[in-house]
């Protein structure tokens, strides 16, 4: 194996997406007096015991570990809206649109505040069913990638997590169509007058989780403006 | 030149591709081993490995019969018309997609590409699923009818997925700095 | 490019640098340069800003110590300090790693070379020069004259065809800040692609390598 020169590989590793996610802001009970906080990163606080105020992850955590804060679980972290996610998600094939992080920063919540989030027990359960059926839509998604065109793949909603687990398989794969659909490799219908002919034939684009393809940038277009 | 340190390259152009002699030639016996005489006849066949086909054909000393699994009327086409995905590609070939373009842009023949896409398109599907299932008892045999590119694939389906569990599991993570006494210096 | 980002006024993107901080530049600069397959230009005055920033912090870190503020207080600052510390050295990290793997090819091509800092074209310059002394003692010198290249197989190649270069047609997955409208995917001009606010995309490097120079998207 290649290693670590393998350009297939993740370009993240699952530690350096939970970096990232910690950045996220979150809304924290201190229990502290503290004053503000000019970080490299940002500048946070006050803190007054009792008065609810937004912090990232990290600082949240680093708090709660020293028993100095509670942390409000965000609001899509609860039983009424994960259920409802849930409901979409396996009603459509679309991705329900969730935090870009949700993975991380469920994890995280888990990890450090167990006792703040309201209905663990039911809450942990939800995220984990919501996160199978993504994964078995992501498969099913990626099935249906079809050769001789797909140049490009749209993830609509899909989060870092999800993305950085697909990525190995599916810029592998993409790579293999693209080599095998060359216009070295696949005879050309008509070399000369078929400008117009591919015009028509639209952008080699598969929406994938979107549930079309794409005709042509107008329709792509016109389908924008209607949502 | 990005392959040239490509050891899957460069295994890929050992694959043999069989040949015709277009003229005869003195003292390269060795790539005819049918009788004693150090030297071939035009029209004696051989299989050579492509890294030589591509040379004397470039020189036009030899012609190409594409090999049967790409050939236009091969029952290997048939096959993959019929069950993709349980195709054992590997005894064809274990380059099978890299032999087969390389073969293809060589001898300018529009008849491989099409027929490696349609191959790729609907085995790899079932090697996506495959990887993702992870049970580990069943793929040992599976992985015998992969082509060296397909188990590449799943090896990166799975190794993303087995590293997903781990951290999921709390493995080795991110540490926020236990801080105080822990002093850098200053430079 | 000239069918992308018709909408976007120059008083936007204005707007939108100058509300970005340092550290969020410094993470998307970070996350390009470990997703990117090639080297990018080196962000010479966002690291010269952070390495200030983190030796201003230090030394606060120092005073506060000194000064016997709050151990708690201290050590949110230092947290802080480790995080855009790694993210600086992450960042250095994955560029000298990409300058050992391209080397050569860096350094025969300009425009690459001039995306070093000064300090990474002496250690490149340093890194060939070993790697070349080292090639040569072990090997190179011990075979016929036509064969001592490096960089190319034989005397009779025309072109450096020993050079590993990055592969630029290799998929990434990015994300733009904003809609940027129909983007043209090849030289062709056949294949467009809408690009929207927010949305991943997976596509061959080098058909948004304008958009990622610009920083218009971001790979993730």
């Amino acid at each position: 194996m290649a290693g670590t020169s393998d350009p297939h590989a993740s370009a993240f590793s699952a530690a350096e997406l939970e970096f990232l996610a910690e950045d996220e802001m979150i809304e924290i009970v201190p229990n502290l007096r503290m004053d503000a906080l000019n970080f490299i990163s940002g500048d946070f606080g006050p803190f007054r015991p009792q008065i609810p105020t937004q912090a990232p992850l990290w600082l949240a955590v680093a708090l709660k570990k020293r028993g100095k804060c509670t942390i409000r679980a965000p609001e899509w972290m609860s039983v009424d809206k994960l259920t409802q996610v849930l409901e979409a998600e396996r009603d459509s094939d679309k991705f329900q649109p969730l935090p870009f992080h949700y993975v991380e920063i469920s994890r995280l919540l888990f990890d450090h505040a167990q006792g703040d989030i309201p209905d663990t027990y039911m809450v942990r359960s939800l995220i984990e069913d919501i996160k199978d059926v993504r994964f078995h839509k992501i498969g099913k998604g990626l099935e249906s990638i079809s050769g001789g065109g797909t140049f490009a793949l749209k993830l609509k909603n899909l989060s870092a997590m999800e993305a950085n687990i697909v990525r190995p398989f599916v810029t592998r794969a993409l790579e293999t169509f693209y080599k095998l659909s060359s216009s070295d490799m696949i005879q050309e219908t008509d070399n000369a007058p078929n400008r117009q002919q591919t015009a028509n034939r639209g952008p080699r684009v598969s929406y994938m989780f979107m549930l079309y393809i794409v005709k042509s940038p107008t329709d792509a277009q016109r389908q924008l403006k209607d949502r | 030149m990005a392959s040239y340190y490509d050891i899957g390259d460069i295994l890929a152009e050992e694959e043999l591709v069989p040949t015709v002699f277009q003229y005869g030639a003195n003292g390269v016996g060795l790539l005819d081993s049918s009788d004693d005489a150090d030297k071939v006849e035009a029209g004696s066949r051989a299989e050579l490995p492509f890294w030589l086909v591509r040379e004397l054909y470039l020189r036009q000393l030899v012609s190409i019969r594409v090999p049967p699994c790409f050939d236009r009327e091969s029952k290997t086409r048939e096959e993959i018309a019929a069950d993709a995905a349980h195709v054992d590609l590997r005894s064809r070939s274990p380059y099978f997609y890299e032999l087969g373009c390389k073969i293809a842009l060589l001898i300018r023949d529009r008849t491989i590409g099409p027929f490696l896409l349609v191959a790729f398109q609907t085995r790899y599907r079932d090697v996506l699923v495959k990887a993702h299932a992870l049970t580990l008892t069943m793929t040992p045999k599976y992985l015998t009818l992969l082509t060296n590119e397909e188990i590449k694939l799943y090896e990166a389906g799975q190794s993303s997925i087995a590293a997903f569990k781990k951290w999921r599991m709390g493995g080795p993570r991110f540490q926020v700095a236990p801080v105080l006494g822990r002093k850098r210096k200053l430079t | 490019m000239d069918s992308g980002a018709g909408e976007s006024s120059a008083a936007d993107d204005y707007e939108s640098l100058m509300s970005t901080t340092d550290a969020e530049l410094l993470k998307s600069a970070w996350r390009n340069e470990k997703a990117a397959p090639e080297i990018l230009n080196y962000a010479a005055d966002l690291v010269q800003r952070s390495r200030q920033q983190i030796q201003l912090m230090e030394e606060m870190v120092e005073d506060y110590i000194n000064d016997g503020v709050d151990p708690l207080t201290v050590s949110l600052y230092q947290i802080d300090l480790d995080r855009t510390m790694f993210l600086l050295r992450s960042y250095l990290r994955t560029r000298l790693q990409k300058i050992e793997k391209y080397v050569f090819h860096i350094q025969k091509t300009a425009e690459e070379w001039n995306r070093l800092s000064k300090q990474e074209q002496k250690f490149a310059s340093r890194f060939a020069g070993d790697i070349k002394h080292h090639l040569d003692q072990s090997v190179l010198s011990r075979l016929p004259d036509q064969y001592q290249s490096h960089l190319r197989q034989s005397a009779a190649s025309e072109e450096d065809d020993m050079v590993p270069e990055p592969q630029l047609d290799s998929y990434v997955v990015c994300r733009s800040k904003k809609y940027l409208g129909a983007y043209q995917l090849d030289d062709g001009g056949q294949e467009l692609i809408n690009i929207e606010a927010d949305d991943l995309y997976a596509l061959p490097y080098k058909s948004i390598k304008p958009l990622v120079e610009s920083g218009q998207v971001d790979l993730v």
